[in-house]
């Protein structure tokens, strides 16, 4: 109760401007939400995500972030410790914030090349979980990958080996919601390791008062720590692609192992192989590989000369796997397909074959005389 | 999937270019006939013409497992289409169908792989996945234990891995289970590693075409003393204790996460609020809610009757005032009591009842007893909550004007298992056989009184505080 009318008439004011702040907010949020209604709405049908998929891209997006911030806190607590700032150190020991969450919310996290990378992945991981195995002709002869262990060219056995253990290490994850550790590309894991270490600053800057140069300098060292720690070469996508290249199969070959590879329900390795043999970059075969309306992936598998029953083969598979792709028409235009000339397959795919650093360079490039363009329209 | 089946031979039969059937096992021929189609005419079961129209078109062998109606059942059919090319004969596809499992007229989605996966990880301390050679093709250890070189066992057989026991018997589940494609577990082993005892347990994976393609298993590190139980030799008194504790935890996280998000999403459809829906569709999901919580309350009961049944089992003796827990028992079962119109007469404020329990359990108990009454009450009945006290004993007695208890089924409706009304849907059967177990471990009991059509009152005793 108040002691005397001037704390009251304080109290109404206080409560007048935060009523009068909240409504202002209030409005530019109904604004935002109209907006977001509006996106949702005209979504066509064939852009929107699956509700698993995306559910998983969710949770491996914050998880992943989690499993980059959490070792990041530790060693920025440990250089604190040593520095005479052990208070501030048990203070980022003890909390137990979702940073992933917080960036999530931030929006920092929206990024394409990051979301291209978990969508893919996660794409990727649901279809290989859906692909049906298929049992050998000879129930005595074992799957793919552990017959490839004991091939004559040591390379092919060590990657082979490397690719049972990034795959086991994918799927382990953890349940939902612990954090994963990072095996994301080199650019995207400094990224993530940069927006954590923001983050944490953000949250600890009031905590570490006078310290505050001493927290940001053992963010920054703890930062820095994490993107060095990091083996790409460690990742799935690379151990496939590496074994795909120690492979280096002839045409026969392939068509053989893409076939074996996805009765295995080893998505990632068939992809790479793809990749492999037009010189394509993992995440842009994985694309096309993954994508519902299979005309680039047919094309490509042409210009990879490969024969009738392996794209019939493939064609059944990947629609088994994924309820999105219509397995009839594509038995429909099976003939079609098989018809194209693998020299016209290739013209066709040329744009996509070129390096990928080169493609986005002339993207950019157009881009950038797009906005001068308008620009000049402006000023004139 | 059931593997049983396996065992009935395949039924083949041969298809012409045209899809038009030209001979067929008997089994085959049957199934077709019953469906209305005959030898020389194109099938007249629906999947199993896709099948073969995919076969045929595409040029390549097809399998599928497929449901197909027949009779008033359905049956599981593992199929396999083939298309061949004759120099002799012309063109077409052959067939064969295995499984041949009928199966029930509702089944949950999702395959039993994958429900063996989740059941087997819940106990695990490595999860394990081999081909059809047993060579590991996926490996993790739980986070508990140690990563003892997992990397390099992968691609190997599993027995580089695991050095395998035999068991009292002289043989070893393993190759049982590998013989007959049958889950086997007890399998003893021991990691080569580290010398660790473990215990192996895996289920079977079949392709579409219901062929074996490997194992998916999870094995569980045992210390010294289970391992002679588990080999069956000079086995000391089994722990039957910890068994059980140990299934009581793993029933409660096996089922409760699962059951929680049932009833969450189909809480969220019956609230329609990702959007308008049929009425039905609403309905289904209010039935599918009750469900899951029925089968949660029954997951409570369990893991309660596992807990009350342990011989270390104990409650506090504090003082607690036995109307204020009646009172809040009451409360707790307004909202469900409202919604069958049955109203609730609670001791009045400021009457107390001081009696010597364990508060937690004592609510159970009344929150038990009120909540029967609710169930058995007409509409627009009433259930009476009374306080009495007897010399050193203190009651509480919960009356409805339900049908009543028969005299002879006075006993047996406190047995585990047992209802009031055996043809009645709801409960699990053992909540006043858990009541009465809690109130006799407080130094009182649960007892009834009661004749047909008469209501029932139901009296919880407690020793009187002070």
């Amino acid at each position: 109760m108040p002691i005397d009318d001037r704390e009251m008439e304080d109290k109404t004011r206080g409560g007048i401007s935060t009523l009068l702040a909240r409504a202002a907010a209030a409005d530019v949020r109904a604004d935002e939400a109209l907006h977001v209604a509006i996106d949702d709405v005209f979504l066509p049908d064939a852009a929107r995500l699956e509700d698993r998929i995306r559910h998983g891209v969710t949770h491996v997006l914050r998880d992943l972030a989690n499993g980059i911030a959490a070792p990041l806190r530790r060693h920025a607590a440990r250089l604190l410790t040593t520095r005479d700032e052990g208070a501030l150190a048990e203070l980022l020991l003890a909390s137990n914030d979702d940073t992933g969450a917080r960036l999530a919310a931030a929006g920092s996290l929206r990024d394409a090349r990051l979301m291209r990378e978990i969508v893919g992945r996660v794409r990727q991981e649901v279809v290989a979980d859906a692909l049906p195995t298929v049992a050998r002709e000879d129930p005595d002869t074992s799957s793919l990958l552990p017959r490839l262990l004991y091939h004559a060219d040591p390379v092919v056995g060590s990657s082979a080996a490397a690719l049972l253990a990034a795959e086991s290490r994918r799927r382990i994850g953890g349940p939902l919601g612990a954090p994963l550790m990072s095996d994301l590309p080199a650019e995207l894991h400094h990224r993530l390791a940069w927006l954590s270490a923001a983050a944490l600053r953000e949250q600890f800057a009031r905590a570490a008062g006078a310290a505050l140069p001493a927290l940001d300098r053992a963010l920054a060292e703890a930062a820095v720590r994490s993107i060095a720690t990091l083996d790409e070469n460690q990742r799935l996508e690379a151990v496939a692609l590496r074994l795909a290249e120690a492979l280096e199969p002839t045409p026969g070959e392939r068509a053989v192992l893409l076939v074996e590879a996805l009765l295995d329900r080893r998505l990632a390795l068939f992809i790479a192989i793809i990749a492999q043999g037009l010189g394509l970059d993992f995440a842009d075969a994985r694309d096309v590989v993954l994508d519902p309306d299979g005309a680039r992936l047919w094309l490509l598998l042409r210009a990879l000369d490969l024969d009738r029953a392996t794209i019939a083969r493939v064609g059944l598979s990947l629609g088994e796997a994924d309820p999105r792709r219509d397995l009839d028409s594509f038995a429909e235009a099976l003939d079609t397909i098989v018809a194209i000339d693998p020299l016209a397959a290739r013209q066709a795919l040329a744009p996509m074959l070129l390096h990928r650093d080169y493609r986005a360079a002339l993207t950019a490039l157009a881009r950038g005389q797009e906005r001068s363009a308008s620009l000049r329209d402006w000023i004139a | 999937m059931t593997v049983d089946a396996a065992v009935l031979p395949p039924a083949r039969a041969t298809l012409d270019r045209d899809g038009r059937l030209v001979s067929a096992d008997q089994r085959l021929l049957d199934l077709n006939g019953r469906a209305g189609g005959m030898v020389g005419q194109r099938l007249a079961i629906p999947q199993l013409v896709t099948v073969v129209r995919l076969a045929k078109r595409l040029g390549i062998r097809v399998s599928r497992t497929v449901v197909v109606a027949d009779g008033g059942g359905d049956l599981d059919l593992w199929v396999r289409a083939e298309p061949f090319e004759a120099a002799s004969a012309p063109d077409g596809v052959a067939l064969t169908v295995s499984g041949w499992n009928s199966r029930p007229s509702w089944q949950p989605a999702g395959t039993s792989e994958d429900a063996a996966g989740d059941f087997l990880r819940s106990a695990a301390d490595w999860m394990w996945e081999t081909d059809s050679t047993l060579s590991l093709t996926f490996l993790a250890a739980s986070g508990s234990m140690p990563r003892t070189a997992d990397a390099a066992l992968l691609g190997q057989p599993l027995t580089r891995m695991f050095q395998l026991g035999e068991d009292d018997a002289g043989t070893f589940p393993i190759l049982t289970g590998l013989a007959q494609r049958r889950p086997f577990e007890g399998q003893s082993a021991t990691l080569r590693s580290t010398g660790q005892p473990v215990l192996l347990s895996a289920s079977p994976r079949f392709d579409p075409a219901g062929l074996f393609v490997g194992f998916i298993g999870a094995a569980r590190a045992i210390d010294a003393m289970e391992r002679f139980t588990a080999d069956g030799k000079a086995a000391p008194t089994p722990d039957l204790d910890a068994v059980a504790t140990a299934f009581a935890a793993r029933l409660d996280h096996t089922l409760r996460a699962p059951l929680d998000r049932i009833i969450a999403n189909a809480d969220r459809i019956h609230a329609q609020s990702d959007g308008p829906l049929k009425q039905d569709y609403t309905n289904y999901a209010a039935d599918i809610a009750s469900a899951g919580r029925h089968l949660i309350g029954l997951v409570d009961d369990l893991v309660d009757l596992q807990a009350i049944e342990r011989p270390d089992f104990t409650v506090a003796r504090e003082a607690i005032d036995l109307i204020d827990v009646a009172r809040r028992a009451a409360g707790l079962l307004q909202i469900r009591a409202t919604a069958a119109r049955v109203r609730i007469d609670k001791p009045a404020f400021g009457e107390t009842l001081p009696a010597t329990g364990e508060f937690r359990r004592a609510l159970q108990v009344l929150v038990n007893l009120i909540a029967n009454a609710v169930r058995y009450s007409p509409v627009d009945g009433m259930v009476w909550i009374r306080a009495e006290r007897a010399g050193r004993i203190a009651a509480i007695i919960v009356a409805d004007q339900g049908k009543g208890i028969a005299r002879i089924d006075q006993d047996r409706i406190f047995g585990k298992f047992e209802r009031v009304d055996q043809t009645e849907a709801g409960g699990s059967g053992l909540g006043l056989y858990i009541a009465r177990r809690l109130a006799r471990t407080m130094g009182g009991d649960v007892t009834v009184d009661s004749a047909p059509g008469q209501g029932a009152r139901f009296i919880f005793s407690l020793p009187l505080w002070g």
